[in-house]
């Protein structure tokens, strides 16, 4: 075990790989970077599976197999996402993600209720426009 | 016999229910029903009545008894010549309304429920007055007091009938509060609701004087509501936006005739409580002659019967009060028989006119020959003229009322005086307005207004219909001869000592008549024809001023705080709960940004913060 990788450098680099990836979902407004950003955590994941598969020197290969499988559901998702973001884009004219904000709870004010609560209402069917 | 008893309380009911099931499905029908069966139950009546009428046993029969705790209530009759004579009196008055009505409500809309309403009232009326327990007594009575809200309130459009009604209503029922006590006082004290076996019981002695005195005055009190005496007595002049025929009712037969009924039905109870009869006499003597005030100057025709009726009814009292048992109940048969035919033919005046108002009238003595002549008899008989049966009674009442004040020892002296004074002043004031009344009818030129209407045909007034001339030829009968009975009255009552005629008195009082009726023939002459003296106005009676401020006023306080507490404080409290909710609603709904990348963050550093959280506590 002595001339092995040591174990943590795979760990540090899912560590960045992972906090990239956070980074990315969490700030970037792009919805297709943001989906980078998931791509980059799956794939951290995926750096911890097969390093703890060969440090434990499982016989089974049972890390392995997972990161096969989150590869194939990774690859799946990616479809979709970008499947979605094809239609918002149609849709909206735009893949900024912080300016979908259709399924906010925005109701009306809560002070003076019922008198230009039609108003609200209409207001809140309305599309948000993009900022 | 006591079947036919039970027959006679069901049948008005009975036909109410059919009539009002038939509805508007069939005019000669309903008709059929309500005339019908008025007529079957004069004829019971009568076949019950007369063999209980003078030298009878009294009938006295149960026909089922509850078996709960306490006292046991029991469905029972008792017949005696008071119940018989009532029964005749308010079956035959209950028919000759429903043909009366037959002419007077033709193509009244609400016809089936009238007839249907006259019915339960007739069959009210027969429960209070055969009932043995006093349970079932008050269900009639209060039966009575439904029926009369409801036929006051026949033309509920009308906002005077709709006041009325309910005047009515709540004078009558807060004093029915005083019966309902008494029957609890009794019961407990007798430990039986029978009315016989109770008043037997009181009339055997073994009661000190006044002992009994609280449900004396309780019956009292109820008393004075049903039958209108002071200080209850605005209500009935109020009712007169009824129809006619069902004032005739109310005045003459039922209602108000059965507040007499009840004092006349425990007269054991107030005997032995003198309290109570003092009370009776004074209440009496300040109605009849305050009533009698207000029918001397009030202007409506309806009215001033009304006001006759709260003074006759007084007469009645102050008969009772001083022990004078047969004066009275004479005095209440004469009067449902004259005051049903006043009534009725001041129905059929207004029928003509179309107005109660007695300077609208005048004249009317060639155009209405046949209600001139029924109701002339009937002012008559009020104002007690000489052959007719008002006459004989009143006589009775005062000679009655005479002899206790000289020597009798029920009431004190000076209130049997006090009731004397009363009464003879009373009389005079009578004999002033019904002369007064049937001079603005009949006599005085038809008024300038009236006359040039006259031109078109319809407006012409015209004489009533047969089925409203008859029933006022019929009450004729009873208001000439009923003197008959007074002059003979083991015919009603049995054999006994009754001091009922008075020869010196009726001499004295005939004078008075005479002299009071040149004073007024000569005031009217003076005044040209017109109205004898001007119509004072008197609208309300101070009492409903007194009323006004010590109870309606204050309830509409009470109900406008309870409103505005209602609306201002338990509303404020559900309001303010939902108001919270959705405050804290709002607070929440802040976080719901609709930013999917601030959601991702919380969850993130919540994770973090878990993981950090677990980490220190591990």
């Amino acid at each position: 075990m002595g001339d092995s990788l040591p174990l943590w450098w795979p760990l540090v680099l899912a560590c960045v790989l992972f906090a990239i990836g956070v980074y990315g979902v969490l700030v970037r407004r792009n919805a297709v970077l943001v989906l980078m950003g998931v791509e980059l955590m799956l794939n951290a994941v995926n750096i911890n599976l097969v390093a703890f598969d060969a440090y434990f020197r499982d016989v089974v290969h049972g890390g392995q197999t997972l990161a096969l499988f989150v590869i194939v559901i990774a690859a799946a998702e990616i479809g979709l996402a970008l499947a979605i973001v094809l239609r918002v884009f149609r849709t909206h004219g735009h893949i900024e993600v912080d300016a979908l904000r259709e399924l906010a709870d925005r109701d009306e004010p809560p002070a003076d209720a019922g008198a230009d609560r039609l108003d609200d209402r209409a207001e809140a069917d309305q599309p948000q426009e993009a900022r | 016999m006591s079947w036919v008893v039970l027959l006679l309380v069901a049948l008005p009911f009975a036909s109410a229910a059919l009539s009002l099931f038939v509805g508007h499905r069939g005019e000669v029908a309903e008709r059929g029903i309500a005339v019908g069966a008025s007529a079957i139950g004069l004829g019971l009546a009568f076949v019950v009545a007369f063999p209980h009428l003078g030298d009878a046993t009294p009938l006295g029969h149960v026909f089922a008894r509850t078996s709960a705790a306490g006292p046991a209530i029991e469905l029972s009759v008792y017949v005696d010549q008071l119940t018989a004579a009532m029964l005749l009196l308010a079956h035959t008055v209950a028919f000759l309304v429903q043909v009366y009505s037959l002419g007077y409500m033709a193509g009244d809309p609400r016809y089936p429920s009238y007839a249907a309403l006259i019915s339960i009232f007739t069959g009210a009326m027969t429960l209070v007055v055969v009932a043995d327990d006093l349970w079932v007594l008050l269900v009639g009575w209060e039966l009575m007091g439904m029926c009369s809200y409801f036929l006051i309130s026949h033309h509920w459009e009308l906002r005077e009938a709709r006041a009325g009604a309910v005047k009515a209503f709540l004078m009558t029922r807060t004093a029915d509060l005083g019966l309902l006590f008494a029957i609890i006082v009794l019961g407990v004290r007798f430990d039986t609701y029978r009315i016989s076996t109770i008043m037997g019981e009181i009339a055997d002695g073994g009661f000190g004087r006044d002992e009994l005195w609280l449900p004396a005055l309780l019956v009292t009190a109820a008393v004075i509501g049903k039958s209108a005496q002071f200080p209850l007595h605005t209500w009935l002049p109020d009712a007169m936006p009824g129809p006619t025929p069902i004032s005739a009712l109310i005045h003459a037969a039922t209602m108000v005739a059965a507040g007499v009924f009840l004092v006349a039905r425990t007269f054991p109870l107030y005997l032995s409580a003198p309290a109570a009869l003092t009370t009776l006499a004074l209440v009496a003597s300040l109605t009849m002659i305050i009533s009698a005030t207000y029918a001397l100057f009030t202007n409506d025709l309806k009215r001033v019967l009304a006001w006759s009726t709260v003074s006759q009814l007084a007469y009645m009292f102050g008969a009772l009060a001083v022990g004078a048992y047969a004066a009275g109940v004479l005095h209440l048969l004469a009067h449902g028989a004259f005051k049903a035919l006043l009534f009725l033919a001041a129905g059929s005046v207004v029928h003509a006119v179309g107005t109660t108002s007695m300077s609208a009238m005048g004249g009317l003595r060639e155009k209405l020959p046949d209600t001139f002549v029924t109701m002339t008899v009937g002012f008559g008989a009020l104002a007690g003229v000489v052959p007719l049966v008002g006459f004989f009674t009143k006589d009775a009442v005062i000679g009655s009322v005479w002899d206790a004040a000289r020597h009798g020892h029920l009431v004190w002296p000076w209130v049997a005086w006090v009731l004397f004074a009363s009464t003879v002043l009373t009389a005079v004031l009578t004999v002033a307005y019904s002369l007064r009344a049937w001079l603005m009818v009949f006599l005085t030129a038809a008024p300038p207004l009236a006359a040039e209407p006259a031109v078109s045909e319809a407006a012409e007034p015209h004489e009533a219909p047969l089925s409203m001339k008859v029933p006022l030829y019929l009450l004729t009968v009873p208001t000439l001869l009923g003197g008959l009975v007074v002059v003979y009255p083991q015919a009603v009552f049995g054999d006994g000592e009754y001091h009922l005629v008075h020869p010196g008195l009726a001499v004295v009082m005939t004078l008075l008549v005479v002299a009071t009726a040149l004073a007024v023939a000569w005031q009217w002459r003076r005044s040209g024809g017109r109205d004898p003296w001007h119509p004072f106005v008197l609208p309300h009676p101070a009492v409903d001023r007194v009323y006004a401020v010590g109870v309606v006023r204050p309830v509409r306080w009470l109900a406008r705080t309870v409103r505005a507490g209602d609306r201002d404080v338990i509303d404020r409290y559900a309001d303010g709960a939902g108001a919270a909710t959705r405050g804290l609603g709002w607070v929440l709904r802040q976080a719901q940004t609709g930013n999917v990348q601030t959601y991702l963050m919380v969850v993130v550093v919540g994770a973090c913060a878990i993981a950090v959280a677990a980490g220190v506590a591990s």
